[in-house]
Protein backbone atom coordinates (compact mmCIF):
# COMPACT_ATOMS: atom_id res chain seq x y z
CA UNK A 1 0.00 0.00 0.00
CA UNK A 2 2.82 2.77 0.66
CA UNK A 3 4.58 1.35 -2.24
CA UNK A 4 1.87 2.67 -4.40
CA UNK A 5 1.04 5.85 -2.56
CA UNK A 6 4.85 6.52 -3.27
CA UNK A 7 4.04 6.23 -7.47
CA UNK A 8 0.95 7.63 -6.56
CA UNK A 9 2.46 10.49 -5.46
CA UNK A 10 5.12 11.07 -7.91
CA UNK A 11 3.27 10.11 -10.85
CA UNK A 12 -0.09 12.71 -9.56
CA UNK A 13 2.69 15.18 -9.32
CA UNK A 14 4.01 14.86 -12.38
CA UNK A 15 0.51 16.05 -14.32
CA UNK A 16 1.17 18.61 -12.36
CA UNK A 17 4.62 19.83 -13.06
CA UNK A 18 3.72 20.40 -16.71
CA UNK A 19 1.32 22.61 -18.95
CA UNK A 20 -0.06 19.23 -20.61
CA UNK A 21 -1.97 19.04 -17.47
CA UNK A 22 -3.54 22.17 -16.88
CA UNK A 23 -4.52 22.50 -21.40
CA UNK A 24 -6.19 18.64 -20.92
CA UNK A 25 -8.32 19.83 -18.04
CA UNK A 26 -9.54 23.07 -19.73
CA UNK A 27 -9.96 21.19 -22.87
CA UNK A 28 -11.88 18.77 -21.20
CA UNK A 29 -14.35 21.14 -19.56
CA UNK A 30 -14.41 23.63 -22.65
CA UNK A 31 -15.18 20.65 -25.12
CA UNK A 32 -18.10 19.26 -22.51
CA UNK A 33 -19.53 21.63 -21.19
CA UNK A 34 -19.47 23.29 -25.11
CA UNK A 35 -21.33 20.31 -26.30
CA UNK A 36 -23.81 20.03 -23.27
CA UNK A 37 -24.44 23.88 -23.47
CA UNK A 38 -25.22 24.13 -27.48
CA UNK A 39 -28.09 21.73 -26.90
CA UNK A 40 -29.03 22.30 -23.52
CA UNK A 41 -31.44 25.18 -23.57
CA UNK A 42 -33.51 23.73 -26.86
CA UNK A 43 -34.34 20.73 -24.57
CA UNK A 44 -35.67 22.88 -22.13
CA UNK A 45 -34.94 19.60 -19.30
CA UNK A 46 -33.74 20.73 -16.41
CA UNK A 47 -31.16 17.53 -16.01
CA UNK A 48 -28.10 16.32 -17.32
CA UNK A 49 -28.35 13.44 -19.12
CA UNK A 50 -27.16 15.40 -22.51
CA UNK A 51 -23.66 15.91 -20.74
CA UNK A 52 -23.55 12.08 -19.74
CA UNK A 53 -24.52 11.08 -22.78
CA UNK A 54 -21.96 12.38 -24.36
CA UNK A 55 -19.28 11.32 -22.10
CA UNK A 56 -19.27 7.51 -24.12
CA UNK A 57 -17.85 8.59 -27.28
CA UNK A 58 -15.96 12.11 -25.56
CA UNK A 59 -14.09 9.31 -23.26
CA UNK A 60 -12.70 7.41 -25.99
CA UNK A 61 -10.18 10.25 -26.98
CA UNK A 62 -9.94 12.01 -24.01
CA UNK A 63 -8.72 9.29 -21.56
CA UNK A 64 -6.54 7.46 -23.84
CA UNK A 65 -4.62 10.69 -24.48
CA UNK A 66 -4.06 10.71 -20.57
CA UNK A 67 -2.91 6.99 -20.32
CA UNK A 68 -0.61 6.83 -23.35
CA UNK A 69 2.14 8.04 -21.46
CA UNK A 70 2.03 5.71 -18.55
CA UNK A 71 4.34 3.10 -19.74
CA UNK A 72 5.10 4.12 -23.05
CA UNK A 73 7.03 7.64 -21.85
CA UNK A 74 8.84 5.57 -19.09
CA UNK A 75 10.10 2.92 -21.62
CA UNK A 76 11.38 5.58 -23.50
CA UNK A 77 12.86 7.72 -21.10
CA UNK A 78 14.96 4.59 -19.57
CA UNK A 79 12.76 5.06 -15.85
CA UNK A 80 10.93 1.87 -16.84
CA UNK A 81 14.14 0.32 -15.90
CA UNK A 82 14.10 2.11 -12.79
CA UNK A 83 10.23 0.88 -12.18
CA UNK A 84 11.08 -2.50 -12.55
CA UNK A 85 14.31 -3.34 -10.24
CA UNK A 86 12.37 -1.66 -7.37
CA UNK A 87 11.83 -3.58 -4.32
CA UNK A 88 8.54 -3.81 -5.04
CA UNK A 89 5.84 -6.36 -6.67
CA UNK A 90 5.08 -4.96 -10.50
CA UNK A 91 1.21 -5.18 -9.23
CA UNK A 92 2.03 -2.04 -7.04
CA UNK A 93 4.24 -0.25 -9.39
CA UNK A 94 1.16 -0.67 -11.67
CA UNK A 95 -1.76 0.53 -9.56
CA UNK A 96 0.12 3.48 -8.54
CA UNK A 97 0.33 4.73 -11.45
CA UNK A 98 -3.30 3.54 -12.50
CA UNK A 99 -5.19 5.64 -9.27
CA UNK A 100 -2.71 8.53 -9.68
CA UNK A 101 -3.89 8.82 -13.85
CA UNK A 102 -7.69 8.30 -12.50
CA UNK A 103 -7.30 10.70 -9.70
CA UNK A 104 -6.60 13.16 -13.03
CA UNK A 105 -9.12 12.31 -14.78
CA UNK A 106 -11.80 12.55 -11.68
CA UNK A 107 -10.34 16.34 -11.09
CA UNK A 108 -11.20 17.08 -14.88
CA UNK A 109 -14.96 15.96 -13.58
CA UNK A 110 -14.66 17.40 -10.45
CA UNK A 111 -14.20 20.61 -12.79
CA UNK A 112 -17.97 19.67 -14.11
CA UNK A 113 -19.51 20.66 -10.78
CA UNK A 114 -21.24 24.01 -12.08
CA UNK A 115 -23.56 22.22 -14.31
CA UNK A 116 -25.18 20.56 -11.73
CA UNK A 117 -25.25 23.95 -9.61
CA UNK A 118 -26.47 25.54 -12.74
CA UNK A 119 -29.07 23.25 -13.82
CA UNK A 120 -30.37 23.12 -10.27
CA UNK A 121 -30.57 27.09 -10.41
CA UNK A 122 -32.60 26.93 -13.41
CA UNK A 123 -35.40 24.10 -12.65
CA UNK A 124 -35.55 21.16 -10.18
CA UNK A 125 -33.63 18.31 -11.61
CA UNK A 126 -33.66 14.36 -10.35
CA UNK A 127 -30.38 15.13 -8.15
CA UNK A 128 -30.24 11.23 -7.80
CA UNK A 129 -29.94 11.08 -11.72
CA UNK A 130 -26.49 13.34 -11.47
CA UNK A 131 -25.12 11.28 -8.68
CA UNK A 132 -25.46 8.18 -10.24
CA UNK A 133 -24.70 10.17 -13.53
CA UNK A 134 -21.35 11.13 -11.79
CA UNK A 135 -20.53 7.63 -10.30
CA UNK A 136 -20.73 6.17 -13.99
CA UNK A 137 -19.07 8.80 -15.37
CA UNK A 138 -16.42 7.78 -12.62
CA UNK A 139 -16.64 4.24 -13.74
CA UNK A 140 -16.39 4.76 -17.11
CA UNK A 141 -13.63 6.72 -17.42
CA UNK A 142 -11.87 4.09 -14.96
CA UNK A 143 -13.09 1.00 -17.22
CA UNK A 144 -11.23 3.66 -20.52
CA UNK A 145 -7.96 4.01 -18.28
CA UNK A 146 -7.41 0.43 -17.51
CA UNK A 147 -7.89 -0.06 -21.61
CA UNK A 148 -5.70 2.66 -22.51
CA UNK A 149 -3.35 2.06 -19.63
CA UNK A 150 -2.38 -1.86 -20.91
CA UNK A 151 -2.46 -0.68 -24.64
CA UNK A 152 0.30 2.01 -23.21
CA UNK A 153 2.12 -0.92 -21.77
CA UNK A 154 2.34 -2.84 -25.55
CA UNK A 155 3.54 0.13 -27.22
CA UNK A 156 7.33 1.96 -26.94
CA UNK A 157 5.95 5.32 -27.99
CA UNK A 158 3.22 7.60 -27.26
CA UNK A 159 1.29 7.76 -30.49
CA UNK A 160 0.84 4.10 -31.17
CA UNK A 161 -0.14 3.79 -27.66
CA UNK A 162 -2.91 5.94 -28.21
CA UNK A 163 -3.96 5.67 -31.37
CA UNK A 164 -4.60 1.61 -30.10
CA UNK A 165 -6.04 2.79 -26.77
CA UNK A 166 -9.02 5.05 -28.85
CA UNK A 167 -9.42 1.91 -31.03
CA UNK A 168 -9.74 -0.74 -27.77
CA UNK A 169 -11.95 1.77 -26.28
CA UNK A 170 -13.97 2.44 -29.37
CA UNK A 171 -14.30 -1.95 -29.86
CA UNK A 172 -15.85 -1.63 -26.04
CA UNK A 173 -17.92 1.01 -27.38
CA UNK A 174 -19.66 0.18 -30.34
CA UNK A 175 -20.29 -3.49 -28.79
CA UNK A 176 -22.92 -1.77 -26.79
CA UNK A 177 -24.63 -0.14 -29.75
CA UNK A 178 -28.33 -2.55 -30.49
CA UNK A 179 -27.63 -1.79 -34.05
CA UNK A 180 -23.99 -3.55 -33.63
CA UNK A 181 -25.79 -6.22 -31.49
CA UNK A 182 -28.05 -7.47 -33.93
CA UNK A 183 -26.10 -7.21 -37.41
CA UNK A 184 -23.49 -9.84 -35.59
CA UNK A 185 -26.70 -11.49 -34.13
CA UNK A 186 -27.40 -11.78 -37.95
CA UNK A 187 -24.02 -14.06 -38.59
CA UNK A 188 -23.92 -15.85 -35.69
CA UNK A 189 -27.23 -16.08 -33.82
CA UNK A 190 -26.91 -14.46 -30.39
CA UNK A 191 -23.14 -13.98 -30.30
CA UNK A 192 -23.83 -10.10 -30.98
CA UNK A 193 -26.50 -9.84 -28.16
CA UNK A 194 -23.95 -11.63 -25.47
CA UNK A 195 -21.35 -9.07 -26.59
CA UNK A 196 -23.50 -6.59 -25.93
CA UNK A 197 -23.90 -7.31 -22.57
CA UNK A 198 -20.97 -9.00 -21.16
CA UNK A 199 -18.60 -6.06 -23.21
CA UNK A 200 -20.62 -3.64 -24.25
CA UNK A 201 -20.74 -0.68 -22.42
CA UNK A 202 -24.00 1.48 -23.57
CA UNK A 203 -26.40 -1.22 -21.61
CA UNK A 204 -24.89 -0.43 -18.14
CA UNK A 205 -23.67 3.29 -18.41
CA UNK A 206 -27.53 4.48 -19.53
CA UNK A 207 -29.05 2.54 -16.61
CA UNK A 208 -26.76 4.60 -14.52
CA UNK A 209 -28.15 7.95 -16.62
CA UNK A 210 -31.35 7.16 -15.29
CA UNK A 211 -30.46 6.84 -11.57
CA UNK A 212 -30.33 3.29 -11.59
CA UNK A 213 -26.89 2.00 -9.98
CA UNK A 214 -27.57 -1.69 -9.91
CA UNK A 215 -25.05 -4.97 -8.57
CA UNK A 216 -24.75 -6.19 -11.89
CA UNK A 217 -24.11 -2.83 -13.40
CA UNK A 218 -20.48 -2.18 -11.07
CA UNK A 219 -19.96 -5.85 -11.58
CA UNK A 220 -19.31 -5.22 -14.70
CA UNK A 221 -17.38 -1.80 -15.05
CA UNK A 222 -14.88 -3.00 -11.66
CA UNK A 223 -14.88 -6.59 -13.15
CA UNK A 224 -13.94 -5.87 -17.09
CA UNK A 225 -11.42 -2.73 -15.14
CA UNK A 226 -9.50 -5.55 -13.05
CA UNK A 227 -9.33 -7.91 -16.18
CA UNK A 228 -7.48 -4.85 -18.20
CA UNK A 229 -5.21 -4.17 -14.69
CA UNK A 230 -4.49 -8.51 -14.59
CA UNK A 231 -3.18 -8.28 -18.02
CA UNK A 232 -1.50 -5.16 -17.62
CA UNK A 233 0.10 -6.96 -14.63
CA UNK A 234 0.65 -10.26 -16.58
CA UNK A 235 1.91 -8.87 -19.27
CA UNK A 236 4.51 -6.62 -17.46
CA UNK A 237 5.79 -9.98 -15.81
CA UNK A 238 6.21 -11.66 -18.70
CA UNK A 239 7.92 -8.88 -20.35
CA UNK A 240 11.10 -10.74 -18.98
CA UNK A 241 11.38 -13.86 -20.71
CA UNK B 1 28.59 -12.69 -3.19
CA UNK B 2 27.09 -12.83 -7.29
CA UNK B 3 27.52 -16.17 -8.78
CA UNK B 4 26.16 -16.39 -12.60
CA UNK B 5 26.13 -20.03 -13.56
CA UNK B 6 25.68 -20.82 -17.66
CA UNK B 7 22.68 -17.99 -18.60
CA UNK B 8 21.86 -18.08 -21.95
CA UNK B 9 19.34 -15.39 -23.27
CA UNK B 10 18.03 -14.99 -26.78
CA UNK B 11 15.52 -12.29 -28.30
CA UNK B 12 13.93 -13.79 -31.15
CA UNK B 13 16.59 -15.50 -33.30
CA UNK B 14 19.08 -13.18 -31.84
CA UNK B 15 21.69 -15.41 -29.27
CA UNK B 16 22.27 -12.37 -26.83
CA UNK B 17 24.25 -14.38 -24.23
CA UNK B 18 25.97 -17.76 -24.56
CA UNK B 19 26.22 -20.17 -21.34
CA UNK B 20 27.75 -16.96 -19.75
CA UNK B 21 29.19 -17.45 -16.14
CA UNK B 22 31.61 -15.59 -13.37
CA UNK B 23 31.32 -14.80 -9.87
CA UNK B 24 32.41 -12.25 -7.74
CA UNK B 25 33.52 -12.07 -4.14
CA UNK B 26 32.29 -9.85 -1.27
CA UNK B 27 33.89 -6.37 -1.58
CA UNK B 28 35.60 -7.26 -4.86
CA UNK B 29 35.06 -4.63 -8.19
CA UNK B 30 35.00 -6.33 -11.24
CA UNK B 31 35.49 -4.09 -14.61
CA UNK B 32 33.14 -5.55 -17.20
CA UNK B 33 34.20 -5.40 -20.56
CA UNK B 34 33.03 -5.72 -23.91
CA UNK B 35 32.74 -4.17 -27.54
CA UNK B 36 29.22 -2.44 -27.97
CA UNK B 37 26.41 -4.63 -28.40
CA UNK B 38 28.70 -7.87 -26.53
CA UNK B 39 25.63 -8.48 -23.59
CA UNK B 40 27.11 -6.67 -20.95
CA UNK B 41 23.77 -4.46 -20.93
CA UNK B 42 21.71 -7.81 -21.18
CA UNK B 43 23.78 -10.13 -18.56
CA UNK B 44 23.15 -6.73 -16.15
CA UNK B 45 19.58 -6.47 -16.58
CA UNK B 46 18.89 -10.52 -15.71
CA UNK B 47 21.28 -9.76 -12.38
CA UNK B 48 19.54 -7.30 -11.56
CA UNK B 49 15.92 -9.03 -11.98
CA UNK B 50 14.64 -7.14 -15.12
CA UNK B 51 14.81 -9.76 -17.29
CA UNK B 52 14.87 -13.17 -16.74
CA UNK B 53 17.10 -15.70 -18.47
CA UNK B 54 16.46 -18.11 -20.91
CA UNK B 55 18.53 -21.02 -18.89
CA UNK B 56 20.34 -20.85 -16.33
CA UNK B 57 21.19 -19.54 -12.65
CA UNK B 58 22.31 -16.30 -11.17
CA UNK B 59 22.78 -16.34 -7.23
CA UNK B 60 22.88 -12.67 -5.52
CA UNK B 61 24.21 -12.98 -1.92
CA UNK B 62 22.82 -17.04 -2.43
CA UNK B 63 19.40 -15.99 -3.50
CA UNK B 64 18.30 -16.98 -6.59
CA UNK B 65 16.82 -13.80 -9.13
CA UNK B 66 14.10 -15.52 -10.45
CA UNK B 67 12.84 -17.40 -6.88
CA UNK B 68 13.20 -13.94 -4.98
CA UNK B 69 13.66 -11.06 -7.19
CA UNK B 70 12.60 -8.34 -4.34
CA UNK B 71 14.97 -9.75 -2.12
CA UNK B 72 17.67 -9.37 -4.62
CA UNK B 73 16.23 -6.25 -5.40
CA UNK B 74 16.86 -5.04 -1.99
CA UNK B 75 20.37 -5.15 -2.17
CA UNK B 76 21.34 -4.15 -5.62
CA UNK B 77 21.52 -0.40 -6.53
CA UNK B 78 21.59 -0.19 -10.25
CA UNK B 79 22.47 2.18 -12.61
CA UNK B 80 21.18 1.05 -16.21
CA UNK B 81 22.93 2.45 -19.04
CA UNK B 82 19.74 5.11 -20.17
CA UNK B 83 20.08 7.10 -16.97
CA UNK B 84 16.61 6.60 -15.62
CA UNK B 85 15.48 10.23 -14.98
CA UNK B 86 12.65 12.08 -14.31
CA UNK B 87 13.00 15.14 -15.91
CA UNK B 88 10.50 16.96 -14.58
CA UNK B 89 11.63 16.48 -11.37
CA UNK B 90 14.69 18.66 -9.35
CA UNK B 91 17.51 16.64 -8.11
CA UNK B 92 15.98 16.62 -4.41
CA UNK B 93 12.24 15.32 -5.37
CA UNK B 94 13.59 12.39 -7.65
CA UNK B 95 16.35 11.21 -4.84
CA UNK B 96 13.77 11.71 -2.75
CA UNK B 97 11.07 9.49 -4.81
CA UNK B 98 13.84 6.60 -5.37
CA UNK B 99 14.82 6.42 -1.34
CA UNK B 100 10.92 6.41 -0.12
CA UNK B 101 10.21 3.90 -3.29
CA UNK B 102 13.38 1.40 -1.55
CA UNK B 103 11.79 1.89 1.76
CA UNK B 104 13.56 4.67 3.12
CA UNK B 105 11.84 7.54 5.35
CA UNK B 106 12.66 10.03 8.34
CA UNK B 107 16.26 10.34 9.64
CA UNK B 108 17.25 7.64 7.28
CA UNK B 109 16.06 8.98 4.60
CA UNK B 110 17.25 12.13 5.03
CA UNK B 111 20.70 10.86 6.41
CA UNK B 112 21.00 9.32 3.37
CA UNK B 113 20.14 12.34 1.03
CA UNK B 114 22.68 14.28 2.63
CA UNK B 115 25.29 11.96 2.27
CA UNK B 116 24.56 10.59 -1.39
CA UNK B 117 24.15 14.46 -2.34
CA UNK B 118 27.77 14.72 -0.68
CA UNK B 119 29.50 12.04 -2.37
CA UNK B 120 27.75 12.51 -5.76
CA UNK B 121 28.96 16.24 -5.99
CA UNK B 122 25.76 17.28 -6.20
CA UNK B 123 25.26 20.41 -3.43
CA UNK B 124 25.09 23.20 -6.14
CA UNK B 125 22.74 21.22 -8.29
CA UNK B 126 19.99 20.07 -5.52
CA UNK B 127 17.62 22.18 -6.67
CA UNK B 128 17.50 22.34 -9.91
CA UNK B 129 15.14 20.48 -12.58
CA UNK B 130 16.69 17.45 -14.10
CA UNK B 131 16.17 18.19 -17.27
CA UNK B 132 18.32 21.40 -16.60
CA UNK B 133 21.17 19.35 -15.72
CA UNK B 134 24.39 18.87 -18.23
CA UNK B 135 24.75 15.26 -19.04
CA UNK B 136 27.77 15.29 -16.14
CA UNK B 137 25.11 16.05 -13.55
CA UNK B 138 22.97 13.90 -15.34
CA UNK B 139 25.21 10.74 -14.66
CA UNK B 140 26.23 11.74 -11.33
CA UNK B 141 21.98 11.93 -10.32
CA UNK B 142 21.49 8.94 -11.74
CA UNK B 143 24.72 7.33 -9.65
CA UNK B 144 23.14 8.54 -6.72
CA UNK B 145 20.08 7.62 -7.12
CA UNK B 146 22.01 3.71 -7.17
CA UNK B 147 23.80 4.78 -3.55
CA UNK B 148 20.02 6.02 -1.81
CA UNK B 149 19.45 3.22 -0.13
CA UNK B 150 23.14 2.07 0.83
CA UNK B 151 23.16 -1.30 -0.90
CA UNK B 152 25.48 -3.76 -1.00
CA UNK B 153 26.22 -4.69 -4.14
CA UNK B 154 26.31 -1.82 -6.91
CA UNK B 155 25.43 -2.74 -10.66
CA UNK B 156 26.58 0.22 -13.18
CA UNK B 157 26.11 0.02 -16.85
CA UNK B 158 28.55 2.04 -18.24
CA UNK B 159 28.67 4.83 -15.42
CA UNK B 160 31.10 7.26 -17.31
CA UNK B 161 29.59 7.11 -20.95
CA UNK B 162 29.42 10.28 -22.67
CA UNK B 163 31.52 12.36 -19.43
CA UNK B 164 34.55 14.28 -20.07
CA UNK B 165 37.56 13.56 -18.46
CA UNK B 166 37.26 15.54 -15.63
CA UNK B 167 33.84 14.36 -14.99
CA UNK B 168 35.37 10.31 -15.64
CA UNK B 169 37.70 11.02 -13.00
CA UNK B 170 35.52 12.12 -10.60
CA UNK B 171 32.88 8.87 -10.86
CA UNK B 172 36.49 7.09 -10.95
CA UNK B 173 37.12 8.47 -7.62
CA UNK B 174 34.08 7.70 -6.35
CA UNK B 175 34.07 4.14 -7.31
CA UNK B 176 36.97 3.67 -5.62
CA UNK B 177 36.34 5.45 -2.52
CA UNK B 178 33.40 2.70 -2.34
CA UNK B 179 35.67 -0.46 -2.99
CA UNK B 180 36.47 -2.87 -0.46
CA UNK B 181 32.71 -1.81 1.32
CA UNK B 182 30.56 -3.02 -1.42
CA UNK B 183 30.66 -5.50 -4.15
CA UNK B 184 30.74 -3.40 -7.82
CA UNK B 185 29.94 -4.33 -11.23
CA UNK B 186 30.77 -1.60 -13.48
CA UNK B 187 30.78 -1.94 -17.38
CA UNK B 188 32.64 -0.05 -20.48
CA UNK B 189 34.04 -0.28 -23.46
CA UNK B 190 36.99 1.52 -22.60
CA UNK B 191 40.15 -0.71 -21.14
CA UNK B 192 42.05 2.02 -19.47
CA UNK B 193 38.80 2.73 -17.55
CA UNK B 194 39.52 -0.29 -15.46
CA UNK B 195 43.09 -0.39 -14.57
CA UNK B 196 42.57 2.81 -12.29
CA UNK B 197 39.96 1.28 -10.46
CA UNK B 198 40.34 -2.89 -10.38
CA UNK B 199 42.76 -5.47 -11.77
CA UNK B 200 39.79 -7.56 -11.93
CA UNK B 201 37.86 -8.00 -15.86
CA UNK B 202 35.53 -10.11 -17.66
CA UNK B 203 36.17 -9.78 -20.82
CA UNK B 204 32.63 -10.39 -23.38
CA UNK B 205 31.92 -10.65 -26.49
CA UNK B 206 29.43 -11.87 -28.60
CA UNK B 207 27.26 -12.96 -26.10
CA UNK B 208 30.66 -15.11 -24.58
CA UNK B 209 32.84 -14.67 -21.42
CA UNK B 210 36.21 -14.69 -23.45
CA UNK B 211 38.14 -13.89 -20.69
CA UNK B 212 38.25 -13.61 -17.05
CA UNK B 213 41.59 -12.45 -14.66
CA UNK B 214 43.90 -9.94 -13.68
CA UNK B 215 43.88 -6.90 -16.28
CA UNK B 216 47.15 -6.80 -17.48
CA UNK B 217 47.43 -10.60 -17.92
CA UNK B 218 45.48 -11.04 -19.92
CA UNK B 219 46.64 -8.01 -21.73
CA UNK B 220 50.22 -9.27 -21.88
CA UNK B 221 48.70 -12.75 -23.14
CA UNK B 222 46.56 -11.37 -25.73
CA UNK B 223 49.43 -9.00 -27.11
CA UNK B 224 52.13 -11.51 -26.87
CA UNK B 225 55.02 -9.23 -27.39
CA UNK B 226 55.74 -6.16 -25.10
CA UNK B 227 56.21 -2.62 -27.07
CA UNK B 228 58.59 0.11 -25.99
CA UNK B 229 58.95 3.98 -27.57
CA UNK B 230 62.11 4.95 -27.89
CA UNK B 231 62.59 8.82 -29.35
CA UNK B 232 66.28 10.37 -29.88
CA UNK B 233 67.60 13.33 -30.90
CA UNK B 234 70.17 11.25 -33.25
CA UNK B 235 70.45 10.28 -36.82
CA UNK B 236 67.73 7.32 -36.93
CA UNK B 237 69.79 4.75 -39.32
CA UNK B 238 72.67 4.87 -36.68
CA UNK B 239 70.15 4.29 -33.41
CA UNK B 240 67.85 1.90 -35.25
CA UNK B 241 70.91 -0.40 -35.70
CA UNK B 242 72.23 -0.06 -32.23
CA UNK B 243 68.37 -1.24 -31.07
CA UNK B 244 68.37 -4.42 -33.42
CA UNK B 245 71.58 -5.44 -31.85
CA UNK B 246 70.56 -5.54 -28.37
CA UNK B 247 69.70 -9.01 -27.14
CA UNK B 248 66.49 -8.37 -25.91
CA UNK B 249 65.04 -6.69 -28.87
CA UNK B 250 63.07 -9.02 -31.63
CA UNK B 251 61.81 -6.21 -33.70
CA UNK B 252 62.14 -2.61 -34.29
CA UNK B 253 59.99 -0.34 -36.46
CA UNK B 254 60.20 3.04 -37.51
CA UNK B 255 56.69 5.00 -35.49
CA UNK B 256 55.01 8.37 -35.94
CA UNK B 257 57.29 11.12 -35.42
CA UNK B 258 55.63 13.27 -32.87
CA UNK B 259 58.22 16.05 -33.11
CA UNK B 260 60.34 17.68 -36.35
CA UNK B 261 64.00 16.37 -35.35
CA UNK B 262 65.34 12.79 -34.60
CA UNK B 263 63.97 9.93 -34.81
CA UNK B 264 61.55 7.51 -33.27
CA UNK B 265 61.07 3.28 -32.86
CA UNK B 266 58.73 0.84 -31.73
CA UNK B 267 60.79 -1.95 -30.45
CA UNK B 268 58.92 -5.26 -29.63
CA UNK B 269 60.24 -7.78 -27.25
CA UNK B 270 59.28 -10.30 -25.17
CA UNK B 271 57.74 -9.58 -22.07
CA UNK B 272 60.43 -10.83 -19.73
CA UNK B 273 62.75 -8.85 -20.38
CA UNK B 274 63.56 -5.69 -19.24
CA UNK B 275 63.48 -3.54 -22.18
CA UNK B 276 63.52 -0.07 -20.95
CA UNK B 277 66.36 -0.83 -18.75
CA UNK B 278 68.02 -2.39 -21.52
CA UNK B 279 67.47 0.62 -24.17
CA UNK B 280 68.71 3.22 -21.18
CA UNK B 281 71.85 1.73 -20.62
CA UNK B 282 72.20 1.64 -24.46
CA UNK B 283 71.99 4.90 -24.56
CA UNK B 284 73.76 5.79 -21.82
CA UNK B 285 76.90 4.13 -23.39
CA UNK B 286 76.01 5.79 -26.76
CA UNK B 287 75.58 9.14 -25.27
CA UNK B 288 72.04 8.97 -27.38
CA UNK B 289 70.15 12.39 -26.58
CA UNK B 290 66.72 10.57 -25.73
CA UNK B 291 63.44 12.48 -25.76
CA UNK B 292 61.23 9.72 -25.11
CA UNK B 293 61.34 6.12 -23.86
CA UNK B 294 58.88 4.35 -22.33
CA UNK B 295 56.36 0.95 -22.56
CA UNK B 296 53.24 1.34 -24.73
CA UNK B 297 49.85 1.34 -22.96
CA UNK B 298 47.79 -1.35 -24.50
CA UNK B 299 45.09 0.04 -26.61
CA UNK B 300 41.68 -1.29 -25.90
CA UNK B 301 40.89 -1.55 -29.44
CA UNK B 302 44.45 -4.27 -29.26
CA UNK B 303 43.56 -6.08 -26.91
CA UNK B 304 40.28 -6.88 -28.25
CA UNK B 305 40.58 -7.55 -31.26
CA UNK B 306 43.59 -10.23 -29.57
CA UNK B 307 41.16 -11.50 -27.35
CA UNK B 308 38.74 -12.10 -30.09
CA UNK B 309 40.54 -13.44 -32.55
CA UNK B 310 41.73 -16.24 -30.00
CA UNK B 311 38.15 -17.02 -29.17
CA UNK B 312 37.31 -17.26 -32.72
CA UNK B 313 40.21 -19.46 -33.54
CA UNK B 314 40.06 -21.76 -30.44
CA UNK B 315 36.27 -21.82 -31.15
CA UNK B 316 36.70 -23.07 -34.67
CA UNK B 317 39.30 -25.69 -33.45
CA UNK B 318 36.18 -26.90 -31.46
CA UNK B 319 34.13 -27.32 -34.09
CA UNK B 320 36.60 -29.08 -36.08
Amino acid sequence: MSNSMTIFRREFGSYFNSPIAYIFIIAFLVLNSGLFMTSFFLGGAADLRGFFGNLPLFLIFFIPAVSMRLWAEDKKTGTFELLMTLPMPTRDVMLGKYFAAFAFYLVALLGTLPLPIMVSALGNPDMGAIVSGYIGAALLGGLYMAIGMFTSGLMRDQISAVILGIMACFVIFILGIPTVATTIDGWVPGFGSMLQHYLGLSDHFNMMLRGVVSLGDLAYFLGLTTVFLTLNALWLEGRKY
Amino acid sequence: MIEVRGITKSFGTMRALDDVSFQIGKGEILGFLGPNGAGKSTTMKIITTFLAADSGTVEVDGIDVLKNPLAVRHRIGYLPENVPLYLDMNVHEYLRFVGEARGLSGNKLRDRLDWCVEACGLTTEFKKTIGELSKGYKQRTGLAQALIHDPDILILDEPTSGLDPLQIMGIRELIKSLAGSKTIIFSTHILQEVSPVTDRVVVINEGRIIADGDVNALARDAMQTNRVYVGARQFGDAVEADLRALAEVSEVSPAEMTSADGCRFEVRGPFDQDLVAAIDKLAREKAWELTELHEATFSLEDTFIALTRDARENGSRGVA
